[in-house]
């Protein structure tokens, strides 16, 4: 009955113009790929798991094909969202092009936290996890040294780990998209204010904090782009395959979001953007004093100057408190997503990763 | 024949939207912006949680009553299986360094017997060539 209906409206929208016809052709395929079409596929390049702790695991990635650069890279994730962002698609991954140029790449994927990880803090996971899997990463690497990346929020974790570990043989930090001073963070900095966002009821309350609620928070940064931009697109390019496919692992990752420990997002709310300790060498943990000064590893800091959830003027500060005799900062023209995957990504940020790590691993 | 039409309501929607869109996107950045939209937000997030303490306080006591586990007793288990792996995890960490540490001095001890086989020969060799100098070539009558 629906079949045959549609069938008629075809028939009677082929004796349409050329225009309307186009028009309703690309109705009925967002109208397709919003309904009907299966998820794609992600995280494809080929990894083995080398070690687990609760519900992390340190992924290598392509171990049989051969290391020329024998420097082994740990990438760190953020604690939101899934990090098969830095390996979303064949010819649109991070991981795969570093792989395939020779480095010997790992991954600390934190898994999804439950309900009895909402006591985790920040310290656990940059004291507890990152060190494990530091030390695994050089065994299985048979390395004396290696690199970290560190994005958005894993850059920021990253940075601590660093300056208190200054006796681990890290060569290399690279940083992207990571915010480091917090004093003006924009919207979130009225948002979060202490007078009116109740952070320990909040909390308290909810145990870990859904993804539903911190997606929610960022959409609202630029809400007519975020909310609405994404299917504007989709209607106005959905007679674009290629568009097509890149919009579908776009929107997967973005709404596959995973809830956020509820002791460490207490903490990074109140130290990092209600306090902004980090930057200023007031931050503690388990005692020990952070200091940024205590970075001595080459550094490359990448920023995108259309990112709202971390603007280059929260980025960029890190190079001055650092003590590392080579360190780069790099501005590119992208946002804080597309930083890491689409053309802006495979054209500029994977080479100049790719060539910055192999410079600094002679 | 190439046809248009007159009236494309998907092109008119775009071209809305494409107008529109900074004018209400500076509007929508500057009540973002003001201190009464924090407030507001504030305000509607404590309504909220009060509203989700109820359900959380509610459907505990209902599990309760049924004898039914609720979701912080099951979480306590999954600590419980946690908090023991942990304890695995440190013992294999224990264990490692600890095959470093017999491997370190393995080696060391390997390196210390060669070096000592290597003075031995060369204890040897001097005694040999210490022998060959004293021993006549052509044994003296008496």
């Amino acid at each position: 009955m629906i079949y045959s209906s549609m069938k008629e409206v075809e028939s009677w929208v082929d004796k349409m113009p050329d225009e309307y016809k186009s028009s309703y052709n690309r109705f009925k395929r967002m109208t397709e790929v919003l309904t009907n079409e299966p998820e794609p596929l992600v995280g494809q390049t080929p990894k083995e798991v080398i070690w687990t702790k609760n519900k992390t695991k340190l992924y290598r990635y392509q171990p049989a094909v051969k290391k020329t650069n024998k420097v082994p890279l740990l990438m760190v994730y953020a604690l939101i969202n899934k990090p098969y962002i830095l390996d979303l698609a064949p010819g649109n991954s991070l991981i795969e092009h570093l792989t395939n140029q020779g480095h010997d790449v790992y991954l600390l994927d934190w898994g999804t936290p439950g309900y009895e990880d909402r006591h985790n803090k920040l310290e656990d996971y940059i004291m507890d996890y990152i060190p494990r899997a530091a030390k695994k990463v050089l065994q299985t690497s048979d390395a004396k040294e290696f690199s970290m990346l560190g994005y958005c929020m894993g850059g920021t974790m990253t940075s601590i780990f660093a300056a208190l570990h200054p006796e681990l043989p890290i060569r290399n930090l690279i940083f992207m998209t990571s915010p480091f001073d917090f004093s003006d963070a924009g919207h979130y900095t009225n948002w979060l204010d202490k007078r009116h966002f109740n952070l320990d009821k909040l909390v308290d309350t909810m145990g870990n904090i859904p993804h539903e609620m911190i997606d929610f928070g960022n959409k609202l940064l630029n809400p007519i782009p975020n909310f609405y931009g994404p299917y504007m697109s989709l209607a106005d390019r959905a007679d674009n395959e290629g568009f097509v496919e890149g919009w579908k692992l776009m929107q997967k990752w973005l709404k596959d979001g995973i809830p956020f420990p509820g002791e460490a997002y207490r903490q990074w709310i109140r130290d990092f953007y209600q306090e902004n300790k980090l930057i200023n060498d007031k931050l503690y943990v388990r005692g020990h004093q952070v200091k940024l000064s205590n970075i001595k590893a080459n550094i490359l800091n990448i920023a995108a100057s259309r990112d709202n959830i971390a603007a280059p003027k929260q980025v960029e500060p890190l190079n001055d408190k650092v003590s590392s005799k080579s360190k780069a900062f790099h501005l590119l023209e992208t946002g804080h997503v597309s930083v890491a995957v689409g053309r802006k990504a495979i054209n500029e940020t994977f080479p100049l990763v790719d060539k910055w790590l192999r410079d600094h691993s002679k | 024949m190439s046809q248009t039409l007159p009236i494309d309501p998907f092109k008119i929607w775009k071209d809305i939207y494409d107008k529109t869109e900074a004018a209400w996107n500076d509007a929508i950045q500057d009540s973002l912006g003001k201190e009464s939209f924090s407030e507001g937000m504030g305000q509607t997030l404590n309504n909220y949680l009060q509203y989700q303490e109820f359900v959380t306080n509610t459907a505990e006591t209902y599990l309760k009553q049924f004898n039914m586990p609720t979701r912080g007793e099951v979480a306590n288990v999954a600590s419980l299986v946690i908090n023991l792996e942990n304890k695995i995890d440190s013992l294999e960490d224990q264990l490692e360094s600890l095959k470093d540490d017999s491997t370190k001095e393995i080696n060391s001890l390997k390196r210390t017997i060669s070096s000592l086989d290597k003075k031995l020969d060369s204890i040897l060799t001097a005694i040999e060539n210490n022998d060959k100098k004293t021993t006549p070539a052509v044994p003296t009558k008496k």
